[in-house]
């Protein structure tokens, strides 16, 4: 948990927002990818319960992707683990371990301490940022991400470290001071706000921003719009002609298809001229097969425009 | 009395659809009651909802028959309410100014569903006999009936208790009192969490116990009741694109706890037909878009019907707004759909 060296760099991409849009769908889908330009990858995802962390099946990689099956990582990092793993480096005697883990005070501790979890979660996932072979020097991975949870735990996490502090004093408060400044650190950290084009969605993109540039100066690098209208990136002039066109009763679907493509269209240039950054649009996939084939698809829809 | 307990994941519109069946049991004649977690901007308008542990009636136009009331699981608010009632008079201000206690809300992972069970007992000691629960969007919402147990045992088996007078012994003594072995144990769990926030953990502890065991009895007695088929009803809430993934989780969730599965709700559905016409450019673009993703919708819920039409209840599909009506009007516009599906 020292400080990095400033010569490493190491980004955390971090895929973040509001429940239910697609983070881990989508932070996926760009690992993948990537995974299959030959890069190596990390999707590391931190959901309070191990068995929600990966919803999404990767069932068929080794046979449908083998370049990105060589190189794509998803890790799950569980908050318990990582704290029980501090206590047995602290302490070298099996029995001390054991009588410290199973002691019913240390359990509830380990629930009630604020951002215990929290830190150690982010403690390692600046380690495996930090983490590089030893021979050569290079970074273990080429890119990390961090699939986020939801808006008000990850502004949880991020507010952790630095709330530590509070409570400790010695080696553990410092190293909360390390973590804060790495975590508030725009060089390293790579904010990706995924959100859909509806109203709360959108209201807590914005909000998120907002608490992330005050609290820790970070910027969005773009925002992923995800599972979009094509209304959301065609032209004006197109989009006129459309609208005077439909109007009979008889075409419903064409009807309610132009209400929420033209909500959505008003949704995106909303952020885009709130936030000032590059808004990725990736439409809405129409069907596919599996898990896999969606990742494929959304991959493909995030095309060249892809950040990170 | 009767309890509709809504589960889904994150943005499928459960808030809506609770809302929707309780003002849907309100038109029926009932008083009945939504008790919901993080309602949108508007619905929280329309539903008159403040922080804090007030419930509010709805006024709908025309009125109901029967009664529209809405609260808000605020769990500060829940606790802060628990603690006054139940704490000994002479703790309550030590507990509520305690800086654990401060973070304790946010921090303890599962307060949401430990406090939303103690929230149903305020609900029904107020009277309450119809209410709708819209849990937690996740797809751990099960929780709030396993965690209230898990901590009743806990709090049961003394160590809450145990820990209280350790720390009043501890401070009153001094820790050279303590056996050897108690010693070594707490230095060792200090020196990994740090003396202080230990010690201010135990402090908080021992002026906490008690209501903590008082929520551990009430927590009992509502998931006895949550447990009863006669009473409770759980529902599942989900979208196209979710319904296969989310009914087989649920659906074994359930199972794995003895209740039965109630209904399937499969909400944000296109049910449009697309129109044929839709001549060149965008418009071509868009219709062949918009049919092609009805459609794998569609096969969604075709194969969501034959795979768990036995083992759910009903299997129900509700369409999509097409434009930002969150208000009472959009709810009317639900419970109008859950009204036709289910005279259907």
């Amino acid at each position: 948990m020292s400080l990095p060296s400033q010569s490493a760099q190491s980004q955390i991409v971090v895929f973040c927002g509001k429940g239910g849009v697609g983070k881990t769908t989508v932070s996926l889908a760009l690992a993948l990818k990537r995974a299959n330009e030959g890069r190596k990858v990390v999707v590391v995802s931190s959901h309070p319960l191990r068995e929600l962390a990966v919803a999404v099946s990767l069932d068929g990689l080794n046979t449908r992707f083998p370049v990105a099956a060589a190189n794509l990582f998803v890790v799950h990092l569980e908050p318990r683990d990582l704290i029980a793993e501090v206590v047995q480096k602290t302490f070298p005697m099996e029995w001390v371990v054991n009588s410290i883990l199973s002691n019913r005070i240390y359990q509830s501790l380990i629930e009630v301490a604020p951002g215990l979890k929290e830190f150690y979660f982010l403690a390692r996932l600046q380690q495996l940022a930090e983490r590089r072979a030893e021979a050569s020097g290079t970074p273990d991975f080429d890119l990390l991400f961090w699939d986020a949870p939801s808006t008000g735990h990850f502004l949880g996490t991020l507010r952790a470290a630095r709330n530590f502090e509070t409570f400790l004093s010695g080696p553990l408060a410092a190293a909360g001071a390390d973590l804060a400044r790495f975590f508030s650190n725009a060089a390293r950290i790579i904010a990706l706000p995924t959100t859909t084009l509806e109203e709360m969605a959108v209201t807590e993109t914005l909000e998120m921003c907002a608490a992330l540039e005050k609290e820790f100066q970070l910027a969005p690098s773009a925002v992923l719009l995800n599972m979009a209208s094509p209304l959301v990136d065609a032209e004006a002039t197109e989009i006129e002609k459309l609208q005077a066109a439909v109007g009979a009763p008889s075409r419903e679907g064409m009807r309610f298809a132009l209400d929420r493509g033209l909500l959505e269209r008003a949704r995106a240039s909303d952020i885009a001229s709130r936030l000032r950054v590059r808004m990725v649009t990736i439409e809405r996939v129409r069907a596919w097969k599996d898990d896999l084939d969606l990742l494929d698809r959304i991959g493909q829809a995030l095309g060249a425009a892809a950040p990170a | 009395m009767k309890i509709v307990v809504y589960l889904g994941t994150g943005g499928v519109g459960k808030t809506s659809v609770a809302a929707a069946t309780a003002m849907q049991q309100a038109r029926a004649g009932k008083k009945s009651l939504v008790l919901t977690i993080d309602p949108a901007l508007r619905l929280r308008t329309a539903l008159r909802l403040n922080e804090g542990p007030l419930e509010q009636q709805v006024t709908l136009d025309p009125a109901p028959a029967g009664e529209l009331w809405a609260a808000l699981l605020d769990v500060r608010a829940t606790l802060d309410e628990a603690v006054r009632q139940y704490g000994k008079p002479s703790s309550v201000e030590r507990i509520l100014s305690h800086p654990i206690y401060a973070t304790i809300a946010d921090s303890l992972a599962g307060m949401q569903e430990l406090m939303a069970v103690e929230r149903i007992d305020q609900l029904s000691r107020r009277g309450f006999r119809h209410i709708v629960v819209d849990t937690a969007p996740s797809r751990h919402a099960l929780e709030f009936l396993d965690k209230p147990v898990a901590f009743a045992d806990l709090v049961g088996s003394g160590w809450v208790k145990l820990v209280g007078r350790t720390y009043r012994f501890v401070s009153s003594t001094g820790i050279a009192s303590l056996g050897r072995r108690t010693i070594d144990l707490y230095a060792r769990i200090e020196s990994v969490l740090g003396a202080n926030l230990v010690r201010q953990i135990l402090d908080f502890y021992s002026i906490f116990v008690s209501i903590a065991e008082g929520y551990a009895d009430r927590a009992k007695n509502t998931v006895a009741i949550l447990k009863d088929p006669s009473v409770t009803e759980f529902r599942v809430v989900t979208t196209p694109q979710k319904a296969l993934r989310d009914a087989a989780f649920f659906t074994e969730a359930l199972r794995a706890r003895n209740f039965p599965l109630g209904g399937i709700y499969v909400n944000r559905v296109w049910v449009h037909e697309p129109a044929h016409d839709s001549g060149e450019g965008i418009g071509r673009r868009l219709m062949d878009w918009y049919r092609a993703v009805r459609e794998s919708q569609t096969a969604a819920v075709n194969q969501l019907r034959s795979q768990y039409g036995g083992a759910a209840r009903e299997i129900r599909v509700i369409g999509e707004l097409e434009r930002d009506i969150d208000g009472v009007e959009a709810l009317e516009r639900i419970a109008v759909e859950l009204r036709m599906a289910q005279g259907a």
